[in-house]
């Protein structure tokens, strides 16, 4: 054997080892969220890590929109990039619909029934009775935040209806120099439509009616819609580009009496003197009713894993971990990730840290989920379109509702 | 033996390739798309003949978005070539710390689109940002740079001025070097003045650059995504949703990639004639010139 010949088979050895040793590593890949989802991803991941040293892990951080996108051109074209995803509940429908996700009772493991049930419902397809696609993460639930001194002082009882809510809104608005009467999310698409819907709601309206079809032309809609943008009167400058990071801001800042729309996961350290400059004078509560009684409006986020991943059962095994009351506890404390785990909103350590969490689980366990249709992506952000034009006086609020009404039609069509 | 035509065509080959596969079968594709129905490809598509095309016509958000973006290409390109213009008159003669004030001029430019956004909108935040400091430091009103549906599309032109204008300005900067001093030394002997001079000499002779700068900006201009992505998300309300916007809602949002080709495809025929009528007079002024 001459020299090349060996030269180039110890090459190839070599390089047949390296190719051998890359295909050999576990590797997982998750498409989560930002901000303090994507930090507790990051902090769950490290301790799995740890557990399991010759693993390897991609995390990317992506705004809602953006997941949302990239999960979902994923799915269409089966390309397996991703491992675990992270889903907002009303995507969750069309993802299981599809057959895009993995059924996790036959990957083993099931969802157990610690789990709050309305957030176990979600996860599974036929809603409420199918076989579980996905695992609850973060227990979000729509809440309420008033400011209990700001009321004491204009003697102002807790709002029990939206027109209390304005009321008091008008009150402390006009007498009260630097804090506004109610902040929301006024941004297109998602957030502002949050923000309404508990009014709609409240309101006995629907976007989409139990039959499938847009029921936004009503005349309860228009009192909701009339009632919301009578809010922006006490409202900051600014407000149709408020998100969440506003709303929290101007709460924690005090520069604000109420907030109409709180996600838990917003505001962990409200009671946190350090960061806030109005510890303990927040109350947070149900969203108040209206004709109909408070329907707290759930926005659970949920781990799934593709039906296309290339490593499932190492996905589901993660899931697991991220899921377990220990990890749950541990996020909570640590980050403020509301649970799922009716287990961990009973530890007195949690209760100790976040003195809402009572209500919070309360108004978790009775949370009322968006419509489970294939379409609402595409309908909320037709609504929040329409709303936003309202909201900055470009369209008057009836045809603001009709033309929403008769595009949500066409989408819901097809 | 091969004649010379077959050869020019080899050599042409790859970028007819490369062209065919990047730019007439996606153009193709869409086209075919905009008649369907469909979510993705062509994969369970229905056939609804022009239906996306009237749906898009009767829709006032596309008009909207429509009349948004010729309204930001006219604004965007006009100030841009106009100040373009106004930097390279003031450059191309020699003066002390020139050679500092060039890439001082040129330094936005090479800034990335999402750098760029990320500092303007700390600029336009309007409690806090420094143009509403600065008005408030002139005993002025702080103004709604983004969320006034009046202004939040003045705004976009803005950054884009700031950001572009140098590349206009290179331009025109090139062409006016280009342009042979003994020209300016027969004006001057004539007795002709600095401003007849502008007129009569520079500028016609500077039109052939100015044609390409406007053609440039407003291709580029017609296109515009990240900065309204950014800053505005196409609001407050429609005030900023221009056409690629519509089309990235439609396409990735929606996923009405039936509806999102037919808006494309109305893109690129208007694109494609803006773009046929600058050439046109380009060549036209470039022979004229010659």
């Amino acid at each position: 054997m001459n020299r090349l010949t060996t030269t180039v088979m110890a090459g190839a050895m070599v390089m047949s080892s390296a190719f051998t040793g890359v295909a050999q590593a576990e590797k997982l890949v998750i498409a989560g969220r930002d901000g303090g989802y994507g930090d507790a991803l990051e902090l769950a991941v490290e301790a799995y890590l740890a557990k399991n040293p010759g693993l390897e892990v991609e995390r990317l951080e992506l705004t809602g929109g953006g997941l949302l996108e990239k999960v979902t051109i994923s799915m269409r074209e089966k390309s397996g990039a991703y491992d675990v995803i992270m889903l907002d509940d009303p995507w969750a429908v069309e993802f299981m619909s599809k057959g895009w996700l993995a059924d996790l009772d036959k990957l083993g493991g099931g969802v157990g029934e610690d789990f709050v049930k309305p957030a176990r419902d979600v996860s599974r397809y036929p809603v409420g009775s199918g076989p579980f696609y996905a695992v609850p993460f973060v227990g979000n639930v729509e809440l309420f935040a008033y400011r209990k001194d700001l009321f004491d002082k204009y003697n102002l009882g807790r709002p029990e209806s939206w027109t209390d809510v304005l009321a008091a809104a008008k009150t402390i608005s006009e007498n009260e120099g630097g804090v506004s009467g109610a902040v929301f999310r006024g941004k297109k698409a998602n957030p502002i439509v949050t923000g309404f819907l508990p009014i709609l709601w409240a309101h006995g309206a629907r976007v989409v009616g139990a039959d499938g079809e847009a029921r936004l032309d009503s005349a309860a809609a228009l009192e909701a819609l009339n009632l919301y943008l009578e809010l922006k009167n006490y409202a900051p400058k600014g407000i149709e580009t408020y998100n969440s990071t506003e709303v929290r801001d101007a709460l924690m800042q005090g520069t604000t009496a109420m907030t109409i729309e709180l996600w838990p996961s917003w505001a962990p350290s409200l009671d946190d003197p350090a960061k806030s400059k109005v510890p303990g004078k927040i109350e947070i509560m149900a969203a108040p009713g209206q004709v109909q009684g408070p329907a707290p409006m759930l926005g659970s986020w949920l781990l799934a894993v593709p039906a296309d991943a290339k490593n499932p059962e190492q996905a589901r095994d993660f899931i697991d971990f991220l899921t377990s009351a220990e990890m749950q506890k541990t996020l909570a404390l640590e980050i403020g990730i509301p649970p799922t785990r009716s287990s961990v909103y009973k530890d007195p350590e949690v209760i100790a840290k976040y003195r809402w969490y009572p209500a919070q689980v309360e108004a978790l366990q009775n949370a009322q989920p968006r419509p489970r249709i294939t379409q609402w992506s595409k309908v909320e952000a037709i609504l929040g379109d329409y709303l936003q034009l309202a909201l900055i006086g470009e369209m008057p609020a009836e045809k603001a509702l009709s033309e929403a009404n008769k595009k949500i039609a066409r989408a819901l069509s097809r | 033996m091969h004649s010379p035509r077959y050869l020019s065509l080899l050599m042409l080959a790859p970028a007819l390739c490369l062209l065919a596969l990047l730019t007439v079968y996606p153009l193709g594709r869409s086209l075919l798309l905009s008649f369907f129905a469909t979510e993705y490809g062509f994969e369970g598509a229905s056939f609804v003949g022009t239906e996306n095309y009237t749906y898009l016509f009767d829709d006032s958000f596309f008009r909207t978005a429509t009349w948004n973006t010729v309204a930001f290409t006219l604004m965007a390109t006009v100030s841009e070539v106009a100040l373009g213009l106004m930097l390279a008159l003031m450059v191309t003669r020699s003066f002390p710390g020139r050679w500092a004030v060039i890439p001082a001029l040129v330094a936005p430019y090479v800034l990335s689109t999402m750098v760029v956004t990320a500092i303007w909108s700390a600029w336009f935040h309007y409690d806090f940002g420094f143009l509403n400091n600065a008005l408030r430091a002139a005993a002025l009103p702080p103004v709604e740079w983004l969320f006034d549906p009046d202004l939040a599309m003045i705004s976009l032109v803005l950054v884009d001025l700031w950001q572009t204008a140098p590349l206009t300005f290179l331009i025109l900067l090139a062409g006016m070097q280009a342009i042979p001093l003994e020209v300016y030394e027969a004006a001057r002997i004539d007795g002709a003045s600095p401003k007849q001079i502008l007129i009569t000499i520079t500028l016609p002779l500077l039109l052939p650059h100015i044609m390409l700068a406007a053609l440039l900006r407003s291709i580029d201009s017609f296109k515009i995504f990240d900065k309204v992505y950014a800053l505005t998300g196409g609001g407050p309300g429609q005030a900023t949703e221009t056409l690629s916007m519509f089309v990235y809602r439609l396409g990735f949002r929606f996923f009405d990639v039936g509806l999102a080709s037919a808006a494309a495809v109305i893109m690129v025929i208007v694109a494609g004639l803006l773009a046929a009528l600058y050439a046109r007079n380009i060549i036209r002024s470039g022979s004229d010139v010659a």
